[in-house]
């Protein structure tokens, strides 16, 4: 397993690499050389412009310019924003990560759970009406038109119904007179999020283990759990900062709904083949030739191998996932990577586009090795040993 | 499994027949037999049902602006209708109503079909051409030319392609068939090469590949006639996939305005948004509904034939 | 002694795109408590659609026509679903024919075991499954360490093993053995079928035992019940059947070589081809291959009677004596050619016998 990670470490760095080169030099393919538009750009003061000649080496050679924009990537020297000036790209990008972080994570988590067991739901009832209503409104998920289905969310739950806040990341009224800026309640709210995850898991890892946890235990998991929960509300509310984390969650609210919409179908029809196809496998027949309850054969015999290439498929859609994203973060104006990129890009703030374009290529390479370390988990017949990949 | 493969039956008849004339019988029969499995599914039928009327309806275009229409009014991207408030909802002279300028909708959106089928099918012909070529040759060949291919779709399955796109069309404003031709390329050297090499891995371990090249077949001539065609089933359904993608990708990039394009459904609903009337979303509908749905139905179209074909490729899924 | 388990006039028919496949036909038969039957017939004559049918696991497109299956003089097709998924496993388990495939392969082998007893057994601890599971290993001779791995990780004839350990675990009253061994070498598979036997009489448990193979039936029944697409044609005492076979296609099975005991062999050297399931003969299934046939045997069905005590038989002309044998020079005469094409005999069989595509793997080893 060690190895396999290592390899996989290895093989993530040099991928990192050829694609921060592909960006640089999607830069430097732009019509009106990007060192002329930094250098003739009005907003930057005379005075910074020797100071980002030298930095970004525009009197060497192009080898010498790649070598050192590498260089100075891997330092965290992204340039300064145009648009924003002086603040740097790095700065703008990191306070923008973690927002997109949170919303993918979120709806992609809640979608492939929502897909996942919708797929397998309606595989086991093949034919009947669940499964074509099921199945249509899946296709029509899958292929509508991502903006379009932004704008009816927010115009029916918005605008109609007027349940939730129509946009942004958080209500300017109520956080005028707050002592905390959104960041750091942001921040902390990730933090307990990722407390309270982390807790759950080791609970139900070790409480709940074995094939047949016994009563006792399981009323202590569920007790642990509510205990975790109620401990870090009460943080919250210690810290005075309830209102706000409810603020910015429940401006989260439609964001996630939209984008866990726009994922959802293609996990469901994915697994819904799968499963097609495990249920036709020898061993879930033996399942049910034990005398194992409906339930038990298809969650852990037909649905648990069935879930391995739609995990595969999940990998695979990472990227266009985030397209999504973006969409949805423009749409909702929730300040994002995703939203920035674009406003940068219309913005033609070229430094801080490329470098969000940048940030969105490490981060979905993040995510695809989690994905791929989950899917090694999850098929005990992978072999850790000298692999290389696909 | 494949009715491709060589059948003990056709083993005689190849005495009499030249040997043409038998491989297109196979492919016929083949053929009709896909059909047979294809037709089986419900929802492939209502992808192609869909697709042929969304073909009709493109095709109305050249007639109705030739003898209906008056090019002046109803021109999609120049046209103005003087006569009336602008946008005006549905009427007799504009069945559709018409938009914030004074273009009559239902002119954009059957001009805007022929220019979508072009599109997709386009982007999709180059991407499963080149996945399909590259797919067989990395399985075939394997070594260098395997692992260097397989890591171009590694990186390009992890460029998100909405914000790389946006980024470019920040750049340089994209037109139609660049925009098609990179779609394509894009697509064809991503995920599909992966699957496609799968299942070219698969069929080139198979014995009859090894009789072939004992029989002294040269690399070109196996990977033609004998792996490229139990690969295409599998290329022919993500064709399918592709169209889809590149449509919904056009749409969303049209949509926010970075590509160079007059006319298509995605830009329906751009001039609405830039207008403004989109706030007010359920009372100018018709700005938005005929498009939005026009893309939906047009991508569930290409998606459901793809699922078809899915049970035609892949017996397991069918229902016995 | 008891009776176990019943067939009355079953029938059973699958519904394909062609048509019904009457792959069951009128099949009656009894078991008695601690008793082992042996199924022999050609691949595709319905011996795992009878097994099935026991099992109350037919595929969705199969339709039970007629007929009763009494187990414990209950009827099986009148228990409800919880009933019948109740009784699986803990009163008839089974041995699949695809055995290698029957386990999952994500879950280690030893809890896919334990899973099945805590299923069954809901008083039993965790602790004891696991230890039952342990001796269940010894018996088959499997060590015990081994619990812990994934069926990846197992050779064939482990797998096999495992799944022999699995259906004894919640010591059934009856267990169907559809082919145990077809995959594996002669002599693990001797090897085995000795362990099923032990075991078997150990704890007095009833068997099915399902095989194409007349040798290895003949080593582990006391009673055998000859199929022919979809009929049974002769059923009685291994005895007499082996020794004093009545019906003509049970005597070529038999006497097709002259040992039985000894050289094993397949069954398709019987001359011509298993008929076509969509439309059988009419009259006795077995007459256009037939050298005993009269042109009754072409019209009308031969009934099943017993004939003997525990001897049943469906034949228009049973044979008498064992002077007769006239399917030795016919053998002897084609023999080498059948025996060469068995191979594609069996494979054209198993391309036209559409659907049942599960069994592929089993005709040729
Ligand atoms: N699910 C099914 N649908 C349609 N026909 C089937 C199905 N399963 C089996 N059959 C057909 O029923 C007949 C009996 O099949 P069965 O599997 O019972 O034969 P078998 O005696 O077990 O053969 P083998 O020795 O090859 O295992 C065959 O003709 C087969 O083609
Ligand atoms: S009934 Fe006739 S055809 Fe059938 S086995 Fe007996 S003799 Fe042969
Ligand atoms: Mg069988």
């Amino acid at each position: 397993m060690r190895r396999y990670v290592f390899g996989r470490v290895g093989q993530v760095i040099l991928t990192l690499l050829i694609y921060i080169t592909l960006v640089y030099f999607l830069l430097q393919a732009m019509p009106g050389d990007i060192t002329m538009m930094y250098l003739s750009n009005p907003k930057i003061p005379q005075a910074a412009r020797e100071e980002l000649r030298s930095q970004l080496g525009l009197d060497q050679s192009l080898f010498i310019q790649y070598v050192s924009y590498m260089k100075n990537f891997f330092r965290g020297e992204l340039g300064v924003s145009f648009s924003q000036y002086p603040k740097p790209v790095w700065d703008i990008l990191m306070e923008k990560l973690p927002r997109t972080f949170v919303l993918f994570l979120t709806a992609n988590i809640l979608s492939f759970y929502i897909g996942f067991v919708l797929g397998k739901v309606i595989a086991w009832r093949r034919g009947k009406i669940i499964d074509h209503a099921a199945t249509v409104v899946g296709i029509t998920f899958w292929t509508a038109f991502y903006p379009l289905l932004a704008l009816v969310v927010i115009w029916i739950f918005a605008y109609n119904l007027k349940w939730l806040p129509l946009n942004q990341f958080i209500d300017p009224r109520l956080w005028t007179a707050a002592p905390f800026t959104a960041n750091q309640v942001f921040g902390n709210m990730v933090c307990g999020a990722a407390i309270v995850a982390i807790g759950i898991f080791l609970i139900f890892f070790y409480l709940l283990r074995g094939l047949k946890p016994s009563r006792r235990s399981r009323v202590y998991a569920w007790s642990a759990t509510a205990a975790l929960i109620a401990a870090v509300v009460f943080v919250a509310v210690r810290k005075g900062m309830l209102i706000y984390i409810w603020d910015i969650t429940r401006h989260m609210i439609l964001p996630v709904l939209t984008l866990t919409l726009i994922n959802f179908a293609g996990t469901m029809l994915l697994m819904r083949d799968s499963m097609l196809e495990t249920v036709q496998e020898d061993y879930v027949l033996a399942a049910r030739a034990k005398g194992l309850p409906d339930r038990v054969v298809r969650d852990r015999y037909a649905a648990r191998t069935a879930l391995l290439p739609t995990v595969t498929s999940l990998v695979l859609s990472l990227a266009s996932s985030m397209s999504g994203g973006m969409v949805t973060e423009t749409m909702f104006s929730w300040p994002g990577l995703g939203q920035t990129l674009f406003t940068a890009a219309l913005a033609n703030d070229y430094p801080l586009a490329t470098g969000a374009l940048a940030f969105t290529g490490i981060f979905l390479l993040i995510a695809h090795f989690i994905a791929d370390i989950l899917y090694a988990v999850l098929d005990p017949r992978i072999t850790y040993t000298g692999q290389s990949g696909i | 499994m494949n009715e491709l493969a060589p059948t003990p039956g056709t083993g005689s008849a190849s005495l009499t027949e030249p040997l043409w004339k038998i491989r297109w019988k196979l492919t016929r029969r083949s053929f009709a037999q896909s059909w047979e499995i294809f037709r089986e599914s419900r929802i492939g039928m209502i992808g192609i049902i869909l697709i042929i009327a969304f073909g009709i309806f493109g095709a109305l275009w050249p007639i109705m602006i030739n003898t209906v229409w008056d090019p002046m009014v109803y021109d999609p991207v120049v046209g103005f209708d003087p006569m009336s408030m602008h946008p005006s909802p549905p009427s007799a002279a504009h069945l559709l109503g018409t938009d914030p300028i004074g273009r009559d909708i239902l002119a954009q959106l059957m001009y805007s079909t022929g220019r979508e089928f072009l599109l997709g099918v386009l982007s999709a012909v180059i991407t499963v051409v080149i996945g399909t070529t590259v797919g067989t040759a990395a399985a075939y060949y394997g070594g260098l030319i395997d692992t260097v291919f397989m890591r171009i779709a590694d990186i390009i399955l992890l460029f998100p392609f909405i914000p790389l796109l946006v980024v470019m069309g920040s750049m340089v404003k994209l037109s139609f068939l660049p925009f098609a031709v990179i779609m394509g390329v894009l697509g064809g050297f991503g995920g599909i090469t992966i699957i496609l090499k799968a299942q070219a891995l698969s069929v080139s371990v198979r014995p009859y590949i090894d009789a072939a090249r004992v029989a002294g077949g040269s690399d070109f001539h196996i990977i033609v006639s004998h792996i490229i065609p139990n690969v295409l089933p599998l290329s022919f359904l993500y064709m399918m996939f592709s169209v889809t993608s590149a449509i919904l990708s056009e749409a969303t990039l049209s949509f926010f305005g970075v590509l160079n394009i007059d006319m298509s459904w995605g830009m329906m609903i751009h001039t609405a948004d830039v207008a403004g009337y989109l706030f007010d979303f359920a009372r100018y509908w018709w700005l938005w509904a005929p498009s939005g749905l026009a893309i939906t139905l047009f991508c569930a179209a290409f998606y459901m034939v793809g699922r078809g074909l899915d049970e035609v490729v892949n017996p397991r899924l069918r229902k016995r | 002694m008891d009776t176990l388990l019943r067939l009355e006039d079953l029938t059973m028919h699958y519904k394909t795109k062609a048509g019904w496949v009457q792959a069951i036909d009128g099949v009656s038969f009894s078991l008695n408590k601690g008793q082992s039957l042996g199924l022999v017939g050609e691949s595709g004559c319905g011996k795992t659609s009878i097994a099935m049918s026991l099992m109350r696991l037919l595929p969705n497109n199969a339709k039970l026509v007629r007929g009763r299956v009494l187990f414990g003089g209950q009827d099986l097709y009148a228990l409800s679903d919880e009933e019948i998924r109740k009784l699986r496993w803990k009163k008839i388990a089974m041995i699949f024919q695809a055995a290698m495939n029957s386990l999952n392969p994500v879950y280690s082998v030893g809890n896919q075991i334990i899973e099945a007893i805590l299923t069954h057994e809901p008083e039993t601890s965790e602790e004891e499954a696991r230890e039952r599971v342990k001796s269940l290993f010894e018996l088959v001779g499997i060590p015990a360490e081994r619990m812990g791995h994934y069926p990846h990780e197992y050779s064939g004839g482990m797998k096999q093993r495992a799944v022999i350990a699995m259906a004894l675990a919640c010591r059934p009253s009856l267990i169907i053995a559809d082919e145990p061994t077809t995959a594996l070498d002669v002599i693990v598979q001797d090897k085995i079928l000795r362990e099923i036997e032990d075991i078997r009489c150990k704890i007095n448990m009833s068997m099915i035992y399902i095989s194409h193979d007349v040798s290895v039936i003949a080593e582990v029944s006391d009673v055998v019940g000859v199929m022919y697409a979809g009929k049974l044609l002769e059923l009685g005492p291994a005895d007499d059947v082996f020794k004093k076979p009545r019906n003509p296609y049970t005597y070529s099975l038999m006497y097709a070589y002259p040992s039985i005991l000894g050289e094993k062999h397949d069954l398709v050297t019987i001359p011509g081809e298993p008929p076509n399931l969509l439309a059988p003969p009419a009259g006795c299934r077995f007459h256009p291959r037939c050298d005993w046939a009269t042109k009754e045997c072409a019209k009308v069905e031969p009934v099943w009677h017993e004939i003997a005590n525990g001897h049943y038989l469906a034949c228009h002309n049973p044979i008498r004596t064992e002077a007769v044998k006239p399917c030795v020079e016919q053998v002897a005469a084609t023999g080498n050619a059948q025996v060469a094409a068995t191979g594609t005999v069996t494979e054209m069989h198993q391309v036209t016998a559409k659907g049942g595509d599960g069994n592929g793997a089993s005709g040729s080893n």
